[in-house]
């Protein structure tokens, strides 16, 4: 496994916000979970309500997985960039891929479990999913040559202050 | 961080085969789960209880993993229940509703007591 790294940029400030981390992560199978532990450590000192801080951790998780194979197609030496930045009344991490397949659509039906049990639907398909449902919002674009995820935690007045 | 890959095992109480899940679930862990549901399936037990208390992370795969497990249970009619999922987790069972198809029990003693009388 090539080993993830910080930029050492965080701190900065610019008019719409507060930088917090900007990392790096090679795109190899289960480096995600470094990636959202790096963000959690990244917001501590917001002490959010545990429960936020987990969907924020699975919600990093899973969108650093969809851009290191669909994005980046797991290539190690092609990494997955993740900026984390405090803005006025919100969290924003920004997770940008390479854009190796059609970009993402956070407008997906929901998963049918009933068809996946039956064998009618392929058992995946639930990254999206939970990304939808563990932050406020969720903000796809890019072109060719990348893809960008924002994620969007309201600080005050979530869908879940727990 | 260090992955902690998926270890398993299983054990056989009253009217039930437990697997004890600890490490993450996630796409390394598929053969480990998949061989350990076929050890606990082969005493033909009514009731299959996935033990998470050891389980720290499951992500998109992992959930997946799961759904496949479910499938392979409702085929040969056995119920499949979990236990010792952090609240977290018990709100994505919920999210994705696999707790509509799967008892979700807060401890062993829970899950063991349901499965022996349903």
């Amino acid at each position: 496994m090539t080993a993830p790294k910080s930029s050492g940029q965080k701190g900065g400030n610019r008019p719409w916000g507060t930088s917090l981390a900007e990392l790096s992560i090679p795109s190899e199978p289960g480096n995600e979970r470094w990636a959202m532990e790096q963000v959690a450590e990244a917001v501590r000192g917001l002490d959010l309500p545990p429960g936020r801080l987990e969907k924020l951790k699975t919600a990093v998780a899973e969108a650093t997985m969809n851009a290191m194979e669909h994005g980046n197609n797991y290539r190690p030496e092609v990494p997955v960039k993740i900026q984390v930045w405090l803005l006025k009344e919100c969290l924003l991490v920004r997770i940008v891929d390479r854009g190796g397949e059609p970009l993402p659509s956070s407008d997906l039906e929901s998963p049918d479990l009933e068809a996946k049990l039956e064998g009618r639907q392929t058992p995946r398909g639930w990254g999206m999913f939970l990304i939808k449902n563990m932050v406020d919002e969720i903000r796809v674009s890019g072109n060719p040559d990348h893809h960008t995820v924002e994620l969007v935690l309201r600080l005050k007045g979530g869908n879940d202050a727990s | 961080m260090p992955a902690k890959h998926l270890e398993a095992s299983v054990r056989h109480v009253a009217g039930a085969a437990v697997i004890d899940l600890d490490g993450e679930i996630n796409s390394f862990g598929e053969e480990t789960l998949n061989a350990a549901y076929s050890e606990a399936e082969a005493k033909d037990p009514e009731v299959i209880l996935l033990n998470f208390e050891g389980v720290d992370y499951i992500n998109s795969t992992g959930i997946a993993l799961i759904v496949s497990l479910l499938g392979r249970a409702r085929a040969s009619q056995r119920r499949l229940s979990a236990y010792g999922l952090s609240d977290h987790y018990v709100e994505i069972f919920n999210i994705t509703r696999l707790s509509d198809f799967m008892g979700i029990y807060p401890d062993e003693k829970s899950a063991v007591q349901k499965a022996t009388v349903s």
